[in-house]
């Protein structure tokens, strides 16, 4: 299920959707702290995500991968630069309506502790239609419910779910109020095998067939593999980009940018 | 690992401070009371080491602990006094209390509720328990003495013209002497009138008679042996104490006076330390679950279950030292303040330092650790039980002790509660009363620990008109989450509240009681005349409103203190007519016939203690001691005869004093009452304390005082609310650090600051209300119970002021309203971005 099985019809979308990018990040900096114990997790960074693209981002540690995918998202503010969100610019806007923007127009998934304890995993899909007050999709609910193949747990609470069972709730909330992009931030990072399968399956298959925007943080060449592209960072800085990623390609090219890792 | 602990306080400032708050509240209850006792005794000690007399002489009263007119006894007795060897003076004196002195504008001078004392001049100087400072000894019923504070006070200077009002008759004299206070006995200190002794038998007592006899000895005489003499010669009729025997008495009968005023503070230090316990139950709890990783790890690396415990215990020693330290602070301030506002206001009670005594201090200390200590150690368990292997996984919880054992237990009380109710409904009267209390502090603990099970379910009733917006469900889930910790929170207010409306319930059944009553009692009565300080009042006024126009009829009351049996009870004297005019009565059986003959008719309550039914009779001690009387009838219960009812002819012969205490007024035809009032009033510009109302008013003033007990009770109970809603801000606020994480997410996809807000709110608004409607629930219920089983005792009818107990739940919302700003601003503030990533 990697990408790239029906080329002619990615070529067209790609052709289509990258003149106006879903995101785009325009000379982005993040410095943290002062003086001696400055740090600049982010330098200038400029890239674009594509419209109904699934873009994943690695580097090792420390690289401003999460930073990046913060800043994109509106949780972090950039010290310099612009992040756009569709037409928004999200660097001047006040935090209501920051809050409010992530609300409506962006789906998280965490790599941890996605889901309200106190909620059951329907009312945890909903918690962002609910808490803008709109009546939600109920066919396009129950799309991405179907798609996420948890029909029969909905009125569970997430204690009484499997982890993979929670990111796959998780990602049908992120779907569930149709946003402009999803942010996944280590989305497989607590999972097996099989169920980092399901989540990633289920990512692809958003952007495949639902054209929906995926950007992925992750440090594992297989889920890399699942996107349509891959950007490589590291000590703030985009070193390399990859499209039609493979494991192994993936995994090249992270040796090329850092020998010290390991096959 | 004490490190550990202190570091731990330091890093969770929040909580700290918090906890110590509950416990400086309920200590600084404990210091108080306690230094305010030490420092009142010491004062009294003081005093009464001052006494005069070697020996004291008294009549023995037939009648404790009575007010009104004192006892007696003859002169003959002080001639053989001093007839016994070894006495070198036997000096009768005469004290009297119940005397009002007034200031020249008319009105009478503040004593602050404090008794008022004329005495006789005495004889002897040594043995005179005041000095004459300035002018000359007062002589005849033209002359009067005063001491030099009350002089001063009132703005008198010698050869003034002094009004005071007696028991017996108002008297204007000159001022001629200006003397001390008395320095020893039950005068010490309080305003003091004088008169030559003659003129004080006649102006004060209306009669011959002494109150006591001050001995002097012959130098060597042996006190003891002078005593014993003196007591063999006058008899069993009379108290014959030494210096030191007067002391003792007199520290133990001002004991038990001021004494009450500790125990009310020690019984809200009780419950404030209660309120408090859950507090700190709670929040050690949440810390312990919060830190269960910390504390794993603590095992896996080789510290024992004991130094686990010990470390959560060693913190809760600190915040009960620091809370005890700062309490017994507050409590000396608290001891002092009511120490300046006594001496402020009657100079009653000689000044003393105050005294804080190391039992105070080691009460205090002791009390404090001891309530943190205990209300942190199930949470400290907790932790020692936390496997090492919960430091290693993610979540790790404690497991949670079944709820069944504690349902178990709480089902039983509850059950017990009812067991009681049933008993002290059948048992009736202030038995009954105390059996329906026990009954209902057993149904509130039951319910403390069923309600983990039903509070799910009060909640979602509760929280249903707020809709079923995200914010709305969220709070409430919140509240539903931990039922152990919510029902503890709820319960510190429920508590609190219980308490509060059942003394709104029993205040406003009281009030509704003595409106019915007064109502039902008036009878054809048109006017009540009445008197405050003093309370009873010549029988020259009863005279004077007789010659007024427009008055068809006076009748007189006289009301006196005695025994029936062993029974303390009032015994009225009514004239002829009375029970049939002003006063309506109701007979459960007999008649009132017998009033004329000699015989009493007694209330049903009275009737029952003692056991006795018409046509049997009483024993009943007045002050000329024991006298038999047949019950002529039984009096179904009313509120102004509650009291053995005799002819005024009989009340006199019973050596009842010649001082009416109420009088019905009839007015006649003709004449609005409005003008028979102002006539009446007019005709008494002498009396400047008899007070003539109408029934509404009478009514308004015999309610005055279960308002001010109500007000005073119910402005300590809200003390105890305070610590409710301290622990409700506690939780709130502790719940939002462990929850941290889960905020950070929900602000992450989209909740904003209203929302968040909104959220919380709507936690502690189910929590308050929960706790408030429990609370109301048991109060009211309570109430109720106690109230039905007083029916017979005055509290006849019941009255639950709906508005007032709405307004406190309306109240409680607004509390929980409040009670969630603080913690909602820290969670708003949280960064969304460390608030996912805390673990």
């Amino acid at each position: 299920m990697t990408g790239g099985e029906e080329p002619s019809l990615d070529t067209v979308r790609r052709m289509t959707v990258e003149q106006t990018p879903a995101v785009r990040a325009i000379g982005v900096t993040k410095r943290y702290g002062v003086g001696q114990t400055q740090v600049d997790a982010l330098v200038e960074l400029t890239a674009d995500f594509g419209k109904g693209r699934f873009t994943a981002i690695m580097g090792p540690s420390g690289s401003g991968k999460s930073t990046l995918l913060h800043c994109l998202a509106g949780l972090d503010q950039p010290t310099a630069g612009q992040v756009w969100v569709g037409d928004v610019e999200l660097s001047r806007l006040p935090e209501k309506q920051l809050t409010h923007l992530r609300r409506d127009r962006i789906g998280f998934v965490f790599q941890a502790f996605n889901l309200v304890p106190t909620l059951t995993a329907y009312e945890n899909i909903t918690l962002p239609l609910d808490l803008a007050g709109r009546t939600p999709d109920r066919e396009w609910l129950r799309t991405v419910i179907d798609t996420i193949g948890l029909t029969d747990r909905l009125k569970h609470k997430p204690s009484e779910l499997s982890g993979g069972q929670q990111q796959r709730v998780a990602c049908a909330r992120a779907l569930a109020s149709r946003p402009e992009v999803v942010f996944a931030d280590e989305p497989t990072g607590n999972l097996d095998s099989q169920s980092s399968a399901d989540v990633l399956g289920f990512l692809h298959r958003s952007v495949r067939e639902f054209g929906q925007t995926v950007v992925m943080v992750t440090h594992d060449p297989t889920a890399a593999s699942y996107a349509d592209r891959v950007l490589f960072l590291a000590d703030g800085r985009l070193r390399s980009e990859l499209l039609d990623p493979t494991a192994e390609t993936v995994l090249d090219t992270m040796k090329s940018l850092d020998p010290a890792v390991a096959g | 690992m004490l490190k550990i602990a202190l570091r731990s306080v330091l890093a969770h400032r929040l909580r700290f401070v918090l906890c110590t708050v509950a416990v400086v509240l309920g200590i600084a209850f404990v210091g108080g009371a306690m230094v305010f006792t030490d420092t009142l005794s010491t004062a009294l000690k003081k005093q009464y080491a001052g006494s005069t007399a070697d020996i004291t002489i008294t009549p023995v009263d037939p009648v404790e602990a009575r007010t009104g007119p004192p006892a007696t006894l003859a002169a003959a007795v002080v001639g053989q006094v001093a007839a016994v060897p070894g006495v070198a003076d036997a000096d009768a004196q005469l004290l009297v209390s119940d005397v009002q002195i007034r200031k020249p504008d008319g009105t009478p001078i503040d004593t602050y509720g404090l008794p008022t004392y004329g005495a006789g001049w005495p004889h002897a100087v040594r043995t005179s328990p005041f000095r004459l400072l300035d002018g000359k000894q007062p002589w005849g019923t033209a002359e009067l003495g005063l001491d030099e504070s009350t002089a001063s006070k009132a703005g008198y200077s010698i050869g003034d013209q002094v009004r005071i009002v007696t028991a017996t008759q108002p008297v204007t004299a000159t001022l001629t002497a200006i003397t001390t206070a008395a320095q020893a006995g039950p005068a010490a200190g309080a305003p003091l009138v004088t008169f030559d002794p003659a003129t004080a038998q006649l102006v004060l007592l209306g009669k011959p008679g002494w109150t006591s006899i001050a001995v002097a000895l012959k130098p060597g005489a042996d006190t003891d042996q002078v005593r014993a003499a003196i007591a063999k010669t006058v008899g069993d009729a009379f108290k014959v104490r030494t210096a030191a025997q007067v002391e003792a008495d007199g520290e133990s009968a001002l004991d038990t006076t001021f004494g009450g005023f500790s125990s009310i503070l020690l019984m809200f230090a009780g419950l404030a330390l209660f309120v408090g316990a859950f507090l700190i139950v709670n929040t050690f709890a949440m810390q312990v679950a919060q830190r269960s990783r910390e504390l794993a790890m603590l095992r896996a690396i080789g510290a024992s279950r004991g130094q686990v415990i010990g470390t959560v215990l060693a913190e809760a020693v600190v915040i009960g030292l620091i809370g005890s330290t700062l309490g017994l602070l507050l409590g000396i301030g608290v001891a002092a303040g009511i120490t300046f506002g006594y001496e402020e206001l009657g100079a009653a009670i000689p000044s003393a330092g105050l005294q804080i005594t190391p039992a105070t201090i080691i009460a205090c200390y002791v009390i404090g650790a001891l309530l943190t200590v205990g209300a942190a150690y199930p949470a400290a368990r907790r932790a020692g039980r936390l496997p090492p292997m919960a430091a290693l996984r993610d979540g790790a919880t404690i497991p949670e002790r079944s709820l069944l054992v504690r349902l178990l237990a709480g089902a039983f009380l509850l059950l017990m509660a009812l067991v009681l109710y049933l008993i002290g409904d059948y048992a009736s009267g202030m038995p009954g009363a105390v059996l329906i209390g026990l009954s209902s502090a057993m149904a509130l603990l039951g319910i403390v620990m069923t309600s983990p099970l039903v509070s799910r379910y009060v909640v979602r009733g509760l929280m249903a008109p707020f809709g079923h917006k995200a914010p709305v469900t969220l709070g409430r889930r919140n509240a539903e989450r931990n039922p152990r910790r919510t029902s503890a929170t709820a319960s510190a207010l429920m508590i609190s509240v219980a308490l509060i409306s059942g003394l709104v319930v029993i205040g406003a059944s009281a009030k509704a009681s003595i409106d019915a009553n007064v109502a039902a009692a008036i009878g054809t009565s048109d006017l009540v005349v009445s008197s405050s300080d003093p309370d009873t009042f010549s029988p020259q006024v009863a005279d004077r409103i007789r010659q007024v126009s427009g008055i068809a009829g006076v009748h007189q009351v006289r009301q006196q203190d005695g025994k029936a049996g062993d029974l303390p009870v009032k015994v009225t004297g009514v004239g002829d007519g009375t029970l049939s005019g002003p006063i309506t009565v109701g007979l459960d059986s007999g008649s009132l016939d017998g009033l004329a003959t000699g015989q009493a008719v007694v209330p049903r309550t009275m009737a029952k203690s003692l056991h006795v039914s018409a046509g049997q009779s009483i024993t009943l001690t007045t002050t000329t001691g024991k006298h038999s009387l047949t019950v002529a009838g039984i009096l179904t219960p009313n509120r102004q005869l509650n009291a053995v009812v005799i002819s005024l002819a009989t009340y006199e012969k019973l050596g009842g004093a010649p001082a009416d205490s109420l009088l019905y007024v009839d007015v006649a035809e003709g004449t609005s009452t409005a003008q028979a009032s102002t006539a009446i009033l007019d005709g008494l510009k002498d009396y400047p304390s008899i007070q003539v109302r109408d029934q509404q008013a009478y009514a308004a003033q015999a309610r005055g005082p279960v308002d001010a007990v109500t007000t005073v009770i119910g402005m300590l109970l809200a003390l105890a609310i305070l610590i409710a809603i301290l622990g409700i801000v506690n939780t709130l606020a502790l719940g939002v650090v462990e929850r941290t994480r889960e905020i950070g997410l929900l602000r992450a996809i989209g909740m904003d600051r209203p929302q968040l807000r909104r959220m919380l709110r709507v936690e502690s608004i189910a929590v308050t209300l929960l706790g408030a409607l429990l609370g109301l629930a048991v109060g009211v219920l309570t109430a109720a119970a106690i109230q039905n089983v007083l029916v017979d005792d005055g509290l006849s009818e019941l009255d639950i002021p709906v508005l007032q107990l709405l307004g406190a739940v309306l109240v409680s919302g607004v509390i929980g309203v409040l009670a969630a700003v603080w913690p909602s601003r820290r969670a708003a503030r949280l960064n969304v971005l460390q608030a996912i990533a805390t673990e």
